[in-house]
């Protein structure tokens, strides 16, 4: 939650009649993307390597640095409490919270503060700063493939997250050197890409099952206007969940001692088998020396009490819509965990009808936020126009504990409502104020946003001095509040103190440490990457000089002995440099017998092919 | 400007519902801030408010209790926390609600769907009884069957929210 106030944007402010750089990143529980418009289609932006998904995973070195991405999912195993997994789960939360609260979590949470902090080698770091080196990871993705720096971007966030959800992802924005065009929910950035790729008009249900949230959308696609009717969730529910069932059962078959390091590895295995599922049968789960062989309807039974959680959600958007299932002209299927044979088979058998999916659909949430993205910098497609709501009622806490609904869920955003406050003692000059989120009647159940303290009326007698205070929720469902006396038209304070949020003087401050600490961070950082690599190298080297003994000549071995030795003595040391020509100095030495080694697995493809050919004459 | 001005309507309750959502997108596709998201701050500032009020007008009018409460404001006549209701209605709403909650805590389907089906009738009379007096500018009248009509959608919110834990 912020003070309403719009600044000018800064340097990254987006010339007209300009091509402007503008992305969609889906900033997943579990993978990452970012895409763009070229050419009028929008497309997924990839790696050096070529791999569009950047796993949302951060590991942080142990004499600093940060690794993002695949290099840091290898590590998540060998270092669980230096390797942030899911980080989303915890945006906008506090360390009370339940995700904090897991049992099968392998992280170390310091303080008790409004926000969760993990404790990293060296310092504490909040989701907000995880999810900023996920987002600036991609964002130097981005202004490689469209070689230069970017004028703007849009961030997906569930349908169903709340204010402070929101906040904490603007912030993550801020804090990678964003600029943030607008938050935008994901089942509407799926229809967007449905929606434009087919020209379609009618009624769409958008069931959005990703790996730690879950979302449903209702929405009117008509002459470009997409309207959301209602939307309904969960931000704690996903294919994560899947996971965890399976490893729990397994661990339980383990006689699990409570090692976090095994959690980890359960945890990815499972997954690994989950995946599998989705095609065959059966699949082989194997952590260290335990082996199991998994029935997918054995799996199925464990995950089906968490598929069958999404049913009354849906049931409910519907209601909210005015719609029945069989006016619905189509559900577009979003999410990873919606490969699932049992989520597709609910899927159909909730709605009515067999679920679209012909868009990938861990891609389908980029595609769709790049359309908006160059929607709105460039200003182009003016037939386009996205109408969403508001996921969750903003009330404020009254007399008891009661909660009276300023903003119901379901309003098309932007939403205000103004209410008046009269003081109730002489000479009162403030007030305290409660926002809460959420359906139910009373305070304690419902998500607290933020405490206002509005001060600096004017001390007037009792009921004299009234207060104005306009709550605005904008395009991004955030929450903005202004304060004004009525008889005076002062403009009357307003402290926010965030529930579950840095304030913003909190953003600012790591934003300016970030600016001052960047070259060390630069550094860290390289030296981190270069470890990694000459791991990877060492650990190939010495397998292939096992493996292919025989193919070594004395001299090579020499030779590539040598500067393994060389490289580790140099990975003990802190200089990337050394490091990095290390790995040369070693690739080189290594050239003549992976050239060998290239030249037999050659001679044994021609062979093979030969006794084809001998075979199929 | 009250609501039907800033969508162009009369003020009047009987209102052309097809129209009222083409004019409602019309409008959303000039107003709206995703259109304004790369301008000076100003604008954006005016876009916002533009938007936000555009919103809460469609959604007022679009609704005949939220749109019959503000044509009765426009004429002076704004419906405050308590309005005064006749007794033996009150005590016979009262008795319905207890009905109702003694029904759903036994699980009696039956029961619930017939409550409900009762006043979702007298619901519907009410609506009807409403804008002919709105449309005949009697406005106490209206007014009268307009605090009805906020008992009636309490007493099916209460029927409405059971339905859905199940």
């Amino acid at each position: 939650m912020t003070l309403f106030q719009i600044s000018e944007p800064g340097q990254s402010r987006i010339k007209e009649h300009c091509a402007a750089r503008a992305v969609g990143i889906d900033l997943g529980t579990t993978n990452s993307l970012v895409a763009a418009v070229r050419d009028g289609e929008p497309r997924v932006l990839c790696d050096a390597e070529g791999r569009a998904l950047l796993p949302s995973v951060v590991h942080y070195g142990a004499e600093g640095g940060t690794i993002v991405g695949w290099d840091a999912k290898a590590r998540a195993a060998d270092f669980p409490h230096d390797t942030i997994v899911s980080v989303k789960r915890f945006m906008g939360r506090g360390p009370k919270d339940a995700e904090a609260q897991r049992k099968l979590t392998p992280y170390e949470l310091a303080g008790d503060g409004p926000v969760v902090r993990f404790r990293v080698p060296g310092r504490e770091v909040t989701p907000i700063e995880v999810s900023a080196e996920i987002l600036r990871t991609l964002r130097e993705r981005a202004e490689a493939e469209l070689d230069g720096p970017l004028d703007g971007a849009v961030i997906t966030v569930p349908a169903y997250f709340d204010d402070a959800q929101r906040q904490a992802t603007r912030d993550a924005g801020r804090l990678a050197g964003l600029e943030v065009l607008r938050l935008l929910n994901e089942p509407t950035a799926a229809a967007l890409a449905y929606g434009l790729d087919k020209g379609s008009r009618g009624t769409y249900a958008v069931y959005d099952f990703g790996g730690g949230t879950f979302d449903i959308s209702i929405l009117k696609l008509e002459d470009g206007v997409f309207e959301v009717k209602a939307t309904g969730g969960d931000t704690a529910l996903g294919g994560d969940d899947f996971d965890r069932a399976i490893a729990e059962k397994v661990l339980a078959e383990m006689g699990w001692g409570g090692d976090k390091a095994a959690v980890r590895r359960v945890l990815d295995a499972a997954r690994t088998a989950r995946e599998a599922l989705t095609a065959a049968e059966t699949a082989e789960i194997a952590v260290g020396t335990f082996r199991r062989t998994l029935a997918r309807a054995e799996v199925e039974a464990w995950i089906r009490p968490i598929v069958d959680r999404t049913g009354p959600t849906c049931r409910r958007a519907l209601k909210d819509a005015g719609v029945a299932p069989g006016e619905l002209d189509g559900v577009i299927l979003v999410g990873g965990a919606t490969r699932t044979p049992l989520v597709r088979r609910f899927v159909a058998s909730t709605f009515g009808r067999e679920p679209l999916g012909d868009i990938d659909p861990d891609q389908v949430v980029a595609l769709g936020a790049a359309v908006q993205a160059d929607i709105l910098a460039g200003g182009r497609r003016d037939d386009v126009l996205l109408l969403d709501v508001i996921p969750l009622s903003l009330g404020l806490e009254t007399m008891g504990g009661v909660v009276e609904r300023l903003i119901p869920r379901n309003s098309t955003i932007p939403a205000g409502a103004t209410q008046t406050f009269t003081t109730f003692a002489d000479n009162q000059t403030g007030y305290d104020i409660h926002v809460v989120q959420g359906e139910r009647d009373t305070v304690e159940h419902c998500r607290s946003l933020a405490r206002f303290n509005l001060k600096g009326l004017p001390p007037m007698p009792a009921g004299m001095a009234r207060a104005e205070i306009t709550f605005l929720v904008d395009a991004d469902g955030i929450l903005h509040v202004t304060a004004r006396e009525e008889t005076t038209g002062i403009e009357a304070a307003i402290d926010v103190k965030p529930s579950y949020g840095l304030t913003d003087e909190e953003v600012e401050r790591m934003l300016l440490d970030s600016y001052e600490h960047a070259e060390e961070d630069k550094q860290a950082r390289l030296l981190l990457g270069e470890r990694v690599d000459a791991e990877r190298v060492l650990a190939a080297t010495r397998a292939a000089m096992r493996d292919d003994a025989a193919l070594l000549t004395d001299e090579w071995r020499a030779a590539m002995d040598a500067g393994i030795a060389d490289l580790a003595a140099k990975l003990a040391g802190a200089d990337h440099r050394a490091i990095h020509e290390a790995i040369e100095a070693l690739d080189r030495a290594s050239q003549p017998f992976a050239e060998a080694r290239m030249n037999r697995a050659l001679e044994r493809g021609m062979r093979g092919r030969r006794i084809e050919d001998v075979e199929r004459l | 400007m009250n609501k039907f001005e800033v969508l162009g309507f009369e003020p009047r309750f009987g209102l052309d519902a097809v129209e009222l959502e083409r004019r409602y997108k019309e409008l959303s596709k000039k107003l709206h801030p995703d259109r304004f998201a790369t301008a000076p701050a100003k604008e954006r500032i005016a876009s916002l408010a533009a938007a936000t009020a555009l919103n809460d007008a469609y959604r007022t009018l679009r609704a005949p209790v939220a749109r019959a409460a503000h044509l009765l404001e426009i004429h002076g006549r704004k419906l405050g926390q308590n309005e005064s209701v006749d007794q033996a209605f009150l005590m016979e709403i009262l008795e319905l609600r207890e009905a109702l909650a003694e029904a759903q805590a036994e699980g009696d389907a039956p029961r619930i769907q017939a409550l409900g089906g009762d006043i979702g009738g007298r619901r519907a009379a009410a609506l009807t009884a409403l804008g002919e007096a709105l449309d005949a500018e009697r406005w106490d009248d209206a007014k009268r069957e307009l605090v009805l009509l906020r008992y009636f959608d309490r007493f099916l919110a209460a029927h409405g929210d059971e339905e859905e834990d199940e």
